[in-house]
């Protein structure tokens, strides 16, 4: 499903101009990284992408619907978001009944929302976990069921807003985990971040923002090369596109097998 | 939004001046006398010739006349319009539709009554206007009130916006999950408890969050209390305060002896 | 003697059974920047709060052996006293913002008032924080005005004003944008460099190698690794118990296994790394050039 963004402006109702032009077409199983400082214009880009925002003006189109001729709670079948705070959408007994949740609104039949729920929980690794009242999870648990409460849904677009804040190592790869396994199966992935390694590690391309413009977009060896332009967003690049660049490797390298591909040159 | 929070307004004037004890209990002074007073006219009175040279005094009065005229006059004439229609007033009618009846003294009743709301709010109203809130806790901290009663009532008032922006949030993420929050009344009630759970935890966690923020920086401390601001208490502001109250005094003895 | 005095110190919270501190034995000495590491669930939260007092005093539960600070223990002190030796700031600085105060300035003094600290005195360190946070012209601002980093830099100068003798922080960065967590990992460091003794709960690696001067690696509650940085962050036990390290760290030792890092020791900076790998390529370039 494809996202078209047309030269799309935003002014929030306090006058502050959060998108000054956003032109943007992501295809149909793209995994996007969007980097930048606070106030980019980040969040304020993905929320268009479900209608929490209408342009001001602009286009947006998710699969040729375009945006403010939908409700939100319709375009919650082709895009799923998972925002930051897990505490901001945790509400149910267990972890079971909050998973379904998203697809019963859809108006799935229950065949299908158990089999969706118990996907996502599989996925998430909280498969043991679904009688447990969310709110008796650790933080790490409990973004994890905010993750698959979306991931059942069975939208063809997610969003992740900041997915490994807060994170340890191991939920870091989890998360990483669920986001390869969705390219395998061919859905979009969009995912803003501060984590500059994790976005290096497990996305194919790369959009960074500043002051509610794309600055870069692109393939991510070519956007994390810029390293002037990355710098004038606080973005540094990856400890070891940092570290390839001191050694003189002729190419920007993003993630272990590429640094040691350049290395045994 | 969250840089004005109070209706406080940084002026330099007279009033501003004032110690807060002495400017509270002016404002509570006015309302009593309204309310007290034998006299039908004494509202009007207190407001053109008290109230309204306050404003100015206070240099607040493009902001008194703002949110009186826009917030509090048209609550007024509704006010006025139901008392003046429901109050019993056995007299010359004046006004009749559907039945009921406006008289001279249902009138005049109800008149008297807005007069005194009028009052109550316009002295509250410049009360506000040019007191900081953190000077008036302050104030009433020094003269012995509990630290944390001043807490509540100065953090509550912040609190609002916050937790508004938060509810803002919530919504936004269960309508990504396909919660039709624009539908039927039916849906509506069932569509409470997504919203409403999460608001709740989350102020929990953030409540113990906060205690312990507060805590390490002594708030139950039993060591006697200091004070940044520093708030002139001057033999003016004790006389004018002495001088308010007797003429509360003096309107309670006037009641009672008239009646 | 150590200012920081923790012997056998064993904790639960109240209603469970499992303890989530076990027999902990730490010391820290005066002026010593000591990281704290782990996987979520290792029980760093609760040791912060155990060093500031929380632990039992705020929390209640059931806290065994000794927690000692500049002498006092904690048993035999009340909670408001003893955070005026170990201050406490942590993630979230939205929630530690007393949401009693108007301005920035006025939100410092706020533990001031509280202690009692005279008005010259108050006004003299409030300033003096400030200064030192890089916060002085945020001054007259509402502290609900602020980015991010801004808040966390007045959270952390809050807790300087009280002149604590230990600092203890959690994860002060987790909730920051690059940005914000170069402000505040500036404020760290210069208050390490002005010789305060600092316990920082942390995640991210490349900032600890860069200042801590020992690391304390906590799993399940107990001490797993207690020593130098270029040691514990290092050490092959990490990744075994779910800890991250540094891609410097693991890449290194990845090369290692390939044979293309001939050092002895592994990497946790950026500069090590470089060093590291550009005489393992100059080592390894001999063989060639004689086989050629």
């Amino acid at each position: 499903m494809k996202i078209e963004i047309k030269d799309l402006y935003f002014t929030y109702p306090t006058g502050v101009e959060a998108l000054r032009g956003i032109s943007l077409t992501v295809e149909s199983g793209e995994q996007v990284a969007i980097v930048g400082q606070n106030g980019a214009g980040k969040t304020t880009l993905v929320k268009h992408l479900n209608g929490l925002l209408l342009p001001t003006r602009g286009q947006v189109k998710i699969g040729g619907w375009d945006t403010t001729k939908y409700p939100v709670a319709k375009l919650a079948s082709r895009v799923g978001y998972v925002f930051q705070n897990p505490d901001e959408q945790l509400f149910s007994r267990n972890v079971g009944m909050e998973v379904a949740f998203g697809p019963k609104n859809l108006g799935f039949d229950a065949e299908r929302v158990e089999a969706l729920v118990n996907d996502a929980l599989v996925l998430t690794q909280l498969a043991d976990k679904t009688e447990t009242n969310p709110y008796d999870l650790s933080a790490t648990w409990r973004k994890m069921v905010a993750l698959a409460s979306i991931l059942s849904m069975d939208t063809d677009i997610l969003i992740f807003d900041e997915p490994t804040t807060g994170q340890d190592a191991v939920n870091v790869a989890r998360i990483a985990h669920v986001i390869a396994e969705l390219r395998k199966r061919g859905k979009t992935v969009i995912t803003i971040t501060h984590d500059i390694d994790f976005c290096a590690e497990n996305f194919e391309r790369v959009i960074a923002m500043s002051q509610g413009k794309i600055l870069l977009d692109g393939r991510t060896n070519d956007v994390l090369g810029r390293e002037e332009i990355l710098a004038s967003t606080y973005v540094d690049p990856p400890q070891l596109t940092r570290l390839g660049k001191r050694l003189g490797f002729k190419n920007t390298v993003r993630n272990q097998e590429e640094f040691l591909n350049a290395l045994k040159k | 939004m969250h840089e004005r929070l109070s209706f406080f307004v940084k002026r330099d004037s007279p009033i501003h001046r004032l110690n807060p004890m002495t400017k509270a209990v002016m404002a509570l002074s006015l309302v009593l006398i309204a309310f007290l007073s034998p006299w039908y006219w004494t509202p009007l009175a207190l407001f053109l010739f008290v109230i309204l040279p306050l404003s100015l005094v206070a240099r607040v009065a493009r902001e008194y006349w703002n949110f009186i005229l826009k917030v509090i006059l048209p609550t007024l004439i509704i006010l006025f319009i139901m008392q003046a229609f429901f109050l019993p007033g056995e007299s010359r009618s004046i006004f009749e539709v559907f039945g009921l009846e406006i008289t001279e003294l249902s009138a005049r009743l109800a008149f008297r009554n807005v007069m005194r709301i009028l009052v109550m709010i316009s002295s509250f109203t410049i009360l506000l206007l040019t007191t900081h809130p953190s000077e008036l806790m302050s104030d009433l901290s020094r003269r012995g009130l509990p630290g944390q009663f001043a807490y509540v009532v100065i953090s509550s008032l912040q609190i609002i916006p916050q937790m508004q922006a938060k509810a803002q949030t919530i919504i936004s993420a269960q309508r990504s999950r396909g919660l039709d929050t624009q539908s039927s009344f039916l849906r509506r009630v069932g569509g409470i408890l997504p919203l409403v759970g999460p608001l709740v935890f989350g102020s929990l966690v953030e409540v113990e969050e906060r205690a312990i923020a507060i805590e390490a920086r002594g708030f139950t401390s039993t060591r006697p209390k200091t004070f940044l601001r520093e708030i002139q208490d001057t033999s003016f502001d004790r006389a004018l305060r002495w001088a308010l109250i007797a003429c509360v005094i003096l309107t309670l003895i006037l009641r009672i002896w008239l009646s | 003697m150590a200012i920081v005095n923790l012997q056998n110190v064993t904790y639960k919270y109240p209603l469970t059974d499992v303890p989530v501190l076990q027999n902990i034995n730490l010391q820290v000495e005066e002026g010593e920047f000591v990281a704290v590491i782990g996987p979520n669930g290792a029980g760093k939260s609760t040791l912060c709060y155990t060093l500031a007092g929380f632990a039992p005093h705020f929390f209640k539960g059931e806290l065994t052996g000794i927690v000692e600070v500049a002498g006092v223990e904690s048993h035999n002190s009340i909670l408001s006293e003893w955070v005026l030796n170990v201050g406490l700031a942590f993630q979230n600085p939205f929630n530690q913002i007393s949401g009693a105060k108007y301005t920035v300035f006025e939100e410092l003094a706020f533990g001031l008032e509280n202690i009692g600290i005279p008005r010259d005195e108050m006004i003299a360190r409030v300033e003096g924080a400030m200064k030192l946070t890089g916060i002085s012209d945020l001054a007259d601002r509402s502290p609900y005005s602020l980015s991010g980093g801004q808040q966390q830099r007045v959270a952390l100068a809050s807790i300087l004003v009280m002149q604590p003798r230990v600092l203890v922080l959690d994860e002060p960065t987790s909730q920051m944008d690059p940005i914000g967590t170069r402000e505040v990992f500036g404020v760290i460091h210069s208050m390490a460099e002005s010789g305060m003794t600092v316990i920082l709960v942390e995640h991210k690696m490349e900032w600890i190698a860069q200042f801590a001067d020992r690391v304390i690696a906590l799993k399940d509650g107990e001490i797993l690794m207690n020593g130098d940085p270029s040691e514990v962050l290092t050490s092959p036990l990490l990744p075994s118990n779910g800890f991250g390290t540094s891609r410097y760290t693991s890449v290194a030792r990845r090369a290692q296994e390939l044979g293309l890092w001939n050092e002895g020791k592994l990497p946790i900076t950026l500069d090590e790394a470089v060093r590291g790998f550009n005489s393992s390529l100059t080592k390894e370039e001999i063989p060639d050039a004689r086989a050629k």
